[in-house]
């Protein structure tokens, strides 16, 4: 008769028994998942492979046979068909026709998920609706407000699993048996899948060793079936939306990525910043103070202030009225100094101009009211031009494409 | 002292020097002309360890005798495609082998083949292939066993592969 085990506390250590640095380094890196592995407000998502390996998991953490002094080989995936193939052939314990050696443990699992039977998490709320789970608040910048986190109800599935042991030896089956059976005691066990205990429920079982013939390899088989009652949760069914109207909220964004300036003049630094659209974002912040906006492009299509968007003096940002297109391109041209007044390197005052005409077919030259400095635009029919469209020199202005006759041309400049 | 008990059928046409002429020619043909060998693991019964329950043996407690080379006939049955578990958890091995040896080899040789001894037997240079004897042809006292009704010459015995883990000589 073996001894009665004592139990190994060492919760509290003696003193001068330190703990090893291997033992510290693995319980920060364990602190430091469990501070980290929500990346959001929201639970992360449980899907089917999720319930899957929170199954291998437990089976390779409890279902621990010791056969002739070595742990008999759990396979470490969870089996098909098609797996196995690739698995015998793989795997470490297999013999030299790439057969697997027994003794082996195996999952299988039923490819069929049901509908979950787990009385706490049995559907009760018809058509998926979105329930709160938790207000959060957000900063923009300039105003406090909040986000309501909304998830329905996650969907109950039952998965059944069978856990294969195929041996040589009636001992290791009794061993086997012996663990399942005292770890489902209680009927059921527990996984843990993303901080959720998932219930495991031991179904029954069967041998299925192959008795009926004499001559042939002999081994016992036995399948212990069980069921998992799991949910799903699916982040796609996520919703995130403002506690408050949305219509006073602003939203600053400042992705770098799609934010590049063009300084076309070095002396009075005319900034060309380019955004590309998401289809939901309608604030375009250049992330600094806009002394004079020249013009507001989408897709080369001139935008009218106070119309298509919005900007106050001085400020850094542009609303629109309604969000530019997933992948348009936002131009803003502007003059990045804190007042609208422009000088150049000589010190001379510089005034922004804008002038209109209407071509009518006789001349491609146009004159304007005052010496050009420098042109910040022109466009057609409210469509920006190119540089190499066109050419000026003194108060004259000429295009090198004839637009149509009849066409509205505008050109913004510094005199 | 075994009793022995003179066979006397058959004696108008066959007696004794006949079938020790025949089983020599025979012998000639299989140890001569096909040559095929094996080499018998016999388990040794008396000094291996059993537990009192199962009469399970862990695998470093199977002693065995001094394998022995002898000569026989040899069929061996196609691979088999198989699962542990209906179409799953496949696997190919080896079909059985079945040989048939004279008794007379046996026991020049001093040997028993018994059921659970262990068959090598070689499929190419490289490699030996191992197999458990299932069944052991003992009882061959039928007419295919049996010269012309004389007496019984040779046994059949079947052997299933087994896994090297098992079993990969010694």
């Amino acid at each position: 008769m073996s001894l009665p085990k004592k139990n190994n506390i060492n919760v509290y250590r003696q003193v001068g028994s330190e703990p090893s640095s291997k033992e510290l380094l693995e319980r920060r890196q364990e602190l430091l998942e469990k501070i980290t592995q929500h990346d959001t407000y929201l639970p992360d998502d449980i899907l089917h492979d999720d319930l899957d390996k929170g199954m291998l998991e437990f089976v390779k953490d409890n279902f621990k046979v010791i056969s002739d002094g070595e742990q008999i080989p759990i396979i470490p995936k969870i089996l098909t068909v098609q797996r196995w193939g690739e698995i015998s052939n793989n795997w470490t314990f297999a013999d030299e026709d790439r057969n697997i050696k027994v003794p082996f443990i195996a999952i299988i699992r039923k490819p069929d998920v049901q509908p979950g039977t787990n009385p706490i998490v049995q559907r009760t709320i018809p058509e998926r609706r979105q329930f709160h789970y938790s207000t959060v608040k957000t900063w923009d910048g300039n105003q406090m407000g909040a986000n309501v986190y909304k998830i329905p109800q996650p969907v109950p599935v039952d998965i059944s699993y069978e856990v294969i042991i195929v041996c040589q030896k009636f001992r290791d089956l009794n061993r086997f048996n012996k663990i399942v059976l005292q770890k489902f005691s209680s009927r059921q066990s527990y996984t843990l899948v993303k901080g959720h205990y998932i219930p495991l429920i031991l179904d029954r079982i069967n041998d299925s060793s192959p008795i009926e013939s004499l001559e042939s390899r002999r081994f016992y088989l036995q399948n212990y079936d069980f069921t998992m009652l799991g949910f799903l949760i699916d982040s796609e069914e996520f919703e995130v939306k403002p506690a408050i109207n949305r219509a006073i909220m602003l939203y600053e964004f400042l992705d770098t990525k799609n934010y590049t300036k063009k300084y076309e003049n070095k002396s009075i630094e005319i900034i060309t910043a380019t955004f590309t659209g998401d289809g939901s974002q309608t604030t375009f912040n250049v992330g600094e103070s806009i002394g004079e906006l020249f013009f507001v492009a989408i897709n080369g299509q001139l935008q009218q202030k106070d119309i298509d968007y919005y900007w106050m003096y001085g400020t850094p940002r542009i609303t629109f009225v309604t969000p530019p297109i997933p992948g348009a391109t936002i131009t803003i041209v502007y003059y990045a100094g804190k007042s609208n007044i422009f000088q150049d390197s000589y010190g001379r005052l510089l005034f922004f101009a804008v002038q209109y005409y209407e071509y009518d077919g006789s001349s491609l030259t146009f004159t304007t009211d005052h010496e050009i400095v420098d042109v910040i635009y022109v466009e057609t029919n409210g469509l920006v031009e190119e540089e190499i469209n066109f050419t000026f020199s003194g108060n004259q202005f000429t295009y090198l494409i004839e637009p149509i006759i009849g066409s509205r041309i505008g050109i913004g400049y510094l005199r | 002292m075994e009793n022995k008990l003179p066979i006397t059928r058959l004696s108008k046409f066959f007696s004794e020097d006949d079938y020790n002429l025949h089983i020599q020619m025979g012998q000639e043909y299989l140890h001569g002309d096909l040559n095929m060998k094996l080499v018998l693991y016999s388990v040794d019964r008396t000094t291996t360890d059993t537990d009192d329950v199962y009469a399970e043996t862990i695998k470093s407690n199977i002693k065995y005798k001094p394998p022995v080379e002898f000569n026989a006939i040899v069929k061996v049955d196609e691979a088999k495609n198989q699962a542990y578990k209906s179409g799953q958890l496949r696997y190919l091995e080896p079909g059985n082998l079945t040989f048939s040896v004279y008794t007379k080899h046996l026991e020049d040789l001093k040997i028993d083949i018994q059921f659970g001894d262990y068959i090598g037997y070689p499929d190419s240079e490289k490699r030996v292939r191992f197999y458990n004897v299932v069944n052991d042809g003992k009882i061959n006292a039928d007419n295919k066993h049996h010269h012309f009704g004389y007496k019984p010459s040779y046994r059949t015995l079947i052997c299933a592969p087994v896994q090297e883990n098992e079993f990969k000589g010694v």
